[in-house]
């Protein structure tokens, strides 16, 4: 059980060393990869992305992969399989994640949900023939999105730091473990790799539009990714609720008002001096120390994880208890 | 004869519109819901001829749908952010222009056909600071519907829309943080270079 290693102390420890050493390395290569020697531009830290210089250069890595390796074979896989064909693994995948959606569910104390969610899955296995066809669609039982990032999020551990991972894609500190569970709470996890790789292919097929809206709509791509991201994980992890705050904060005369300047200058912060430390050396030297602090906020994502995990029955409790109250 | 049919005709729409004003505010200005249902209307409507008029007509159709329901230059100073008072009027004045041309062709590429689309008022409520936001969602058949909270602001007598928030994601902060990023990192020229570009290639297709 993953749970089970998280609590060991040694264990997370050794990860830690591991995990940056993995990254280190990783860094290294990336930095080979693009010997352009154009010395970078300052920028202003974002709050949320001290490691910006670092994740830059993995966006524009995984976007490179995309291009020459990801689209073409998804492409190939598009033009090979029938459209009702690429719907129903879809589907089928989705269903399998309902397992993962109805263990946040209760972790979440959304038990009502649990329950139309357990249906969902269960009238989709069998009547949708294991998941094949969405027939739950059609008797109202909409598709929630759940998962251990988003319980993580209930249970108060901080988002952490935007991160972007080698051929993974855009993360936070926090949804490093979340993904971690999520995968291990996951049937599909546990079939063998051709299917998976059907799965993979499936999920690159469908994410076509979005990627090309991306392309259209993006003044700078990684910027745009970085943001809708953010947003759109906490709107799900506040379902919703978190908007109208959010609205208000940006509606105002941003020159006038110290909006602007707030949201520009997190220097005052952790993160921020962090950021203006690295931002004072080489342009190399500050990826890895870039790569460095950013597994250290993940070890310690890891560690907070481990703890609220130590006390989630008491959790459940208290946000059913909240929740009865409201 | 036809003449009278034509005044009975007049009088009864203008009752017509009476009540139908009677329920919404005082004359003059529309009310936040009737400046946004006004505009999704407008734009579904050009979804429907859409591909008759192809995309140089569906942008002069939105024209002034956009820029009478959208506070345009104001949106174009909040996703600058402080940046704004550096820049100079003459940059300022261009920076609202091309930021406005497009506003105005990411709508005519985007929603470019009809398949049975529509628009639905959910609710309305104000925020702490005079502004108000209306919830509603974009109902695409066959499709998860898409929820578009709109967030408008008082101007004169009638209301503005100054952000549009698609499923969560708020278009203006979105916007703000590439155009500062831009700004901070390439300058003013690069930006509005870019700008180009996108219109360029919404223009396209």
């Amino acid at each position: 059980m993953p749970m089970n290693r998280l609590h060991n102390g040694n264990r997370s420890v050794k990860m830690k060393q591991t995990f940056s050493g993995l990254l280190i390395g990783a860094a290294i290569a990336l930095s080979g990869c693009a010997t352009t020697g154009v010395v970078e531009q300052p920028t202003v830290a974002n709050k949320a992305d001290p490691y910006e210089n670092f994740n830059r250069k993995m966006f524009g890595f995984n976007d490179r992969v995309d291009n020459y390796v990801a689209e073409p074979i998804s492409n190939a896989y598009k033009w090979i399989t029938p459209q009702f064909m690429q719907t129903g693994v879809f589907n089928f995948f989705n269903n399998l994640k309902n397992v993962n959606v109805v263990i946040n569910d209760v972790l979440q104390a959304k038990f009502s949900q649990s329950a139309e969610d357990t249906g969902r899955f269960a009238i989709n296995s069998t009547v949708g023939l294991g998941g094949l066809f969405d027939v739950a669609k059609h008797v109202g039982l909409e598709q929630n999105e759940e998962d251990f990032d988003q319980t993580l999020a209930v249970w108060g551990v901080p988002q952490g730091s935007y991160l972007v991972l080698p051929l993974l894609g855009p993360s936070t500190s926090r949804g490093i473990p979340g993904a971690i569970f999520d995968t291990a709470a996951n049937p599909a996890s546990y079939i063998g790799m051709p299917v998976q790789l059907v799965s993979m292919l499936n999920t690159r097929a469908s994410a076509e539009g979005a990627l090309k809206f991306i392309d259209e709509a993006a003044l700078d791509p990684y910027v745009f990714t970085r943001e809708s991201f953010l947003q759109w994980r906490n709107n799900l992890a506040t379902d919703g609720k978190a908007e109208a705050t959010d609205v208000d904060g940006l509606d105002d005369e941003a020159p006038e008002g110290d909006k602007g300047a707030a949201s520009g200058h997190g220097s005052s912060d952790d993160a921020g001096n962090k950021a203006g430390f690295a931002l004072s050396m080489d342009a190399d030297t500050k990826d890895l120390v870039q790569a460095r602090y950013s597994f250290s906020s993940v070890a310690q994502s890891f560690d907070n994880t481990a703890k609220s995990f130590e006390d989630a029955g008491a959790k459940v409790d208290k946000l059913k208890k909240s929740k009865s109250r409201r | 004869m036809v003449l009278k049919n034509m005044k009975l005709a007049f009088v009864f729409m203008f009752l017509l519109f009476g009540t139908v004003n009677a329920f919404a505010a005082d004359e003059g200005g529309a009310t936040a819901r009737q400046v946004v249902e006004k505009f999704q209307s407008d734009l579904i409507a050009v979804m429907k001829d859409g591909k008759k008029l192809g995309y140089a007509g569906r942008y002069e159709k939105l024209k002034d749908p956009v820029s009478n329901s959208h506070e345009l230059t104001k949106i174009a100073r909040i996703v600058v952010g402080k940046e704004w008072e550096k820049l100079s009027e003459e940059q300022q004045q261009k920076l609202a222009d091309v930021f406005s041309r497009l506003s105005i062709a990411s709508y005519a590429h985007n929603f470019k056909d009809y398949s049975g689309e529509s628009f639905v008022f959910d609710s309305e409520e104000e925020t702490t600071r005079g502004g108000v936001v209306v919830h509603s969602h974009f109902v695409v058949p066959d499709d998860k519907p898409v929820k578009f909270d709109y967030m408008l602001k008082e101007k004169g007598n009638s209301w503005r829309i100054i952000n549009i928030i698609a499923n969560g994601v708020s278009d203006l902060a979105l916007k703000r943080s590439e155009y500062t990023t831009i700004l901070q990192r390439e300058g003013f020229d690069a930006l509005i270079t870019k700008i180009n570009e996108k219109i360029d290639n919404y223009s396209k297709q």
